[in-house]
C-alpha cells in the first residue's frame, strides 16, 4: 500500500486522509455522517458483483429486417405447396388436364412460383449490398446453412417456373413440365425446412438449445400456411379433402413442435425467457393460440365455406406470427448476456 | 449443376491455397493481450481507428466507468473495457477497490463461426492464419453477425457490409506489427508468432502466480483450453471470470452443433413429403 496516502475505509464526505492532513478549516466542525466510501453502490452488488459487463449484450443482435420473417413465411408456403403439387401429380388421375385435382396441382406449383420469387425478392432486398446477390453462388459451402439455402432456392424457383409454364402442354414440353414438377417437389421440401437450420445454426443461445426441433417446426408451419392459403381460394370437394388432411397434420405438428422448441430452450431457465416474457412471449403465445383455434375450426363438423375461410385465415396468421416471434426472440436472446453465460456454465 | 461444380472447385482451390501458404511461407500470427498490464489508455483504440481510417461511432457518455466505446463493432475493432469494482485483487490491499482493464479484439478463432457461416466466401483464412473479410466480396447478408459466439463482427448500416479486425492484414504483408500492438505503451498487447506468444503467456501466468496473484489464467490459449473454438489466435490473460470481461465462459462455434439441425432437416423434409403423399392417397381411398 502507498505509505503516504492511506485510503480510509470510512469517510464523512471530506476525502481528507487524517494521517497526512489536519482537519482545521472553517467548516471542519460541521457535522457530517460517516458512511462507507462506496455508499453509492447497493449492498448486494458489493458482496456479489453481478457477473456481466454493465449488462451489455455478449452477442450481436441480428441485422435482418422484417424481410427475413416474411421470407420464412412466403418461402415456406411456396416449398410446402410445391411438395403437395408433386404429390398430387404422383397420386391422382394421371396427366388429364381436366381433372379437378390436376388443377389443384397446377395451382400448387403456381403458389410455388409466386412464393419463391417473392421470397427471393425479400432476401435480396435485405442484403446490405443487394447488387451482389449472385455472390451467394460463388462458393459451395456445406458449413453455411445460408449458402445451402441459396442453392436450394436456386433449385426450387426455376423448377417451379418450368413446371408452371409447361405442365399441361402437349408433347415433349408437357413431359418436361411433368418432370420439373417432381423436381420442384424435391427442392420445395428443402426450401420449407432449411430455414429452420438457418436459425438453429446460429450462435443465439435459445436456438442452439432448440436446434433439433426448429426444422420440424418450420416444415409443419409451411404445411399449415400452404393448406390455409389453398383453403382461402380453392373450392372443390376432392381438393378440400386433400388440403384438410395436409393442413390438419401441419397444424398438429406445428403445435407439438412449438411446444418442444420452447421446452428444449427452457432446459436452462434463463435461456427460455423470451418465450415467457415481454412482447416476444406474447407474440409466441399468440401464434400458438391462432394455430390451435384454426385447428379446432378446421375439425368442426360444420364444413361451410365461411368456416373453412376463417380457419384458413387463422392458420396463416398463426404461422406468420410464429415466424415473427422467431425473428424477435432471436434479438431478445442476443440482448441477454446471462442467457449465453448460464447456458455455457450449465454444460 | 455446372455452376455448382465450378463454385465447389473455386472454393476448394481457395482453401487449399490458403492452407499451403500457411504451411510453407508464413507462421501463424496472433495477439496475446495481457490484461494485467493494461492501463486503460485506449491508445490501441485510437491507433486502430487512425491506421484503418475507421469512422467514429458517435460521441456519447455511457456512465459505464470510463468506457464510452461500449463494444466491438463494424467500426470499432479494439475496445477497452473498464471493470470498476469494490473488490481487492489477489496480492493487493487497496481498500476494497480495483480496476480491471481489457483491450478486447476479434479472436481470429481456429474454428471461426463467421468464416464457416459466410455464404459468399467473403471471409477467408489468410496466409497468417488470421480471419479476414474481403470487402469487395461481402454482400452484407448479415449471417456472420449472429454466428460469432463473441459478438464481434457487425454490419455497418450505411455501408451495408460486415466488418471486423483484420489483424492489420495490410501491415502484416509489409512485415509490420499491427497498429494496436505498436501503440500499446505497456506491451499489454503483444503481437507475434502464435507459438512464441503461447510460451510467453504461460511464463507470465507462472510469474503472476508466484507473486500471489493466483487468479490469473489464460483464456483461449489453445485447443485444449477452449475446445469449442479450437483455440484463439488472439488470446487473453484474465484475472477474473470471463463473464466479468463480457467474454463467454465456454464458447462453441455454431457450426459444431449444426449437424443435429441438418439431421432433423432430413426428417422434416421426408415428413413433409409423406404428409403430402398421405393426404393425396387418403383422398383417393375416400373416393
Amino acid at each position: 500500500m502507498d505509505p503516504v496516502r492511506t485510503v480510509p475505509l470510512e469517510s464523512d464526505g471530506r476525502d481528507i486522509d487524517t494521517a497526512v492532513a489536519v482537519l482545521s478549516g472553517e467548516a471542519s466542525g460541521q457535522l457530517a455522517e460517516t458512511h462507507a466510501q462506496l455508499a453509492g453502490i447497493p449492498e448486494a452488488f458489493r458482496k456479489n458483483p453481478p457477473a456481466t459487463y454493465y449488462g451489455q449484450p455478449l452477442l450481436k443482435q441480428s441485422v435482418w429486417s422484417i424481410d427475413i420473417p416474411l421470407y420464412y413465411f412466403t418461402g415456406g408456403a411456396a416449398g410446402a405447396a410445391m411438395v403437395l403439387g408433386a404429390a398430387i401429380q404422383a397420386g391422382s388421375c394421371g396427366a388429364r388436364a381436366d381433372c379437378d385435382l390436376r388443377r389443384l396441382s397446377v395451382t400448387c406449383h403456381w403458389m410455388g412460383i409466386v412464393g419463391s420469387t417473392m421470397g427471393a425478392a425479400f432476401l435480396i432486398h435485405d442484403l446490405g449490398r443487394p447488387a451482389r446477390f449472385l455472390h451467394m453462388m460463388r462458393v459451395f459451402r456445406p458449413t453455411s446453412p445460408m449458402n445451402m439455402g441459396a442453392w436450394i432456392l436456386a433449385g426450387a424457383a426455376p423448377t417451379a417456373i418450368v413446371t408452371g409454364l409447361f405442365i399441361n402442354r402437349p408433347g415433349v414440353l408437357g413431359w418436361i413440365g411433368e418432370a420439373a414438377g417432381y423436381a420442384s417437389g424435391f427442392w420445395g421440401a428443402g426450401l420449407s425446412c432449411y430455414t429452420g437450420v438457418l436459425v438453429a445454426g446460429s450462435a443465439i443461445p435459445v436456438w442452439q438449445e432448440a436446434r433439433r426441433w426448429m426444422p420440424v417446426l418450420f416444415a409443419a408451419s409451411a404445411a399449415t400456411t400452404a393448406a390455409s392459403i389453398l383453403d382461402l381460394f380453392y373450392e372443390g370437394r376432392e381438393a378440400r379433402r386433400i388440403t384438410r388432411v395436409f393442413g390438419t397434420v401441419g397444424r398438429c405438428i406445428e403445435l407439438a413442435a412449438g411446444g418442444r422448441v420452447e421446452q428444449s430452450a427452457s432446459r436452462v431457465r434463463r435461456v427460455g425467457r423470451p418465450f415467457r416474457r415481454g412482447a416476444t412471449g406474447v407474440l409466441w403465445k399468440a401464434a400458438g393460440v391462432l394455430t390451435a383455434a384454426s385447428l379446432v375450426l378446421s375439425l368442426l363438423p360444420d364444413r361451410s365455406r365461411r368456416t373453412q375461410r376463417i380457419a384458413g385465415v387463422l392458420g396463416a396468421a398463426g404461422s406468420l406470427a410464429m415466424r415473427f416471434a422467431v425473428h424477435y426472440i432471436t434479438n431478445a436472446s442476443a440482448r441477454d448476456p446471462r442467457a449465453s453465460f448460464d447456458l455455457q456454465r450449465s454444460a | 449443376m455446372e455452376a455448382l461444380l465450378s463454385a465447389a472447385q473455386a472454393h476448394s482451390l481457395e482453401t487449399r491455397a490458403a492452407r499451403d501458404d500457411t504451411r510453407n511461407t508464413s507462421a501463424r500470427k496472433g495477439f496475446f493481450t495481457d490484461t494485467t498490464l493494461c492501463i486503460g489508455c485506449k491508445a490501441c483504440e485510437v491507433a486502430c481507428k487512425q491506421w484503418n481510417q475507421l469512422p467514429d461511432d458517435g460521441f456519447r457518455f455511457t456512465a459505464m466507468s470510463y468506457d464510452n466505446t461500449v463494444a466491438l463493432g463494424a467500426s470499432t475493432w479494439r475496445h477497452v473495457s473498464f471493470i470498476e469494482r469494490p473488490l481487492d485483487l489477489g496480492g493487493q490491499e487497496a481498500g476494497g477497490f480495483s480496476w480491471l482493464f481489457n483491450s478486447d479484439v476479434c479472436k481470429h478463432c481456429a474454428r471461426a463461426g463467421c468464416l464457416e457461416s459466410c455464404p459468399t466466401g467473403a471471409i477467408i483464412r489468410t496466409e497468417f492464419d488470421t480471419v479476414y473479410v474481403q470487402p469487395d466480396v461481402c454482400n452484407g447478408c448479415g449471417y456472420c453477425v449472429i454466428n460469432c459466439p463473441f459478438g464481434v463482427i457487425d454490419r455497418r448500416p450505411d455501408d451495408g457490409r460486415a466488418w471486423k479486425c483484420t489483424l492489420c492484414y495490410d501491415r502484416l504483408k509489409e512485415n509490420m506489427e499491427p497498429a494496436c500492438a505498436k501503440a500499446c505503451p505497456t506491451d499489454s498487447i503483444k503481437f507475434g508468432d502464435l507459438e512464441d506468444l503461447r510460451r510467453v503467456a504461460r511464463k507470465r501466468v507462472a510469474q503472476l502466480h508466484d507473486r500471489g496473484m493466483t487468479e490469473a489464467y489464460l483464456y483461449g490459449v489453445d485447443s485444449a483450453n477452449q475446445p469449442g473454438t479450437e483455440g484463439l489466435n488472439a488470446f487473453f490473460l484474465l484475472a477474473d471470470k470471463p463473464e466479468v470481461y463480457n467474454l463467454p465462459p465456454d464458447p462453441v462455434v455454431p457450426t459444431k452443433k449444426v449437424k443435429d439441425a441438418w439431421i432433423s432437416f432430413a426428417f422434416a423434409a421426408a415428413g413433409l413429403a409423406i404428409a403430402a403423399l398421405g393426404s393425396v392417397f387418403a383422398e383417393r381411398s375416400v373416393r
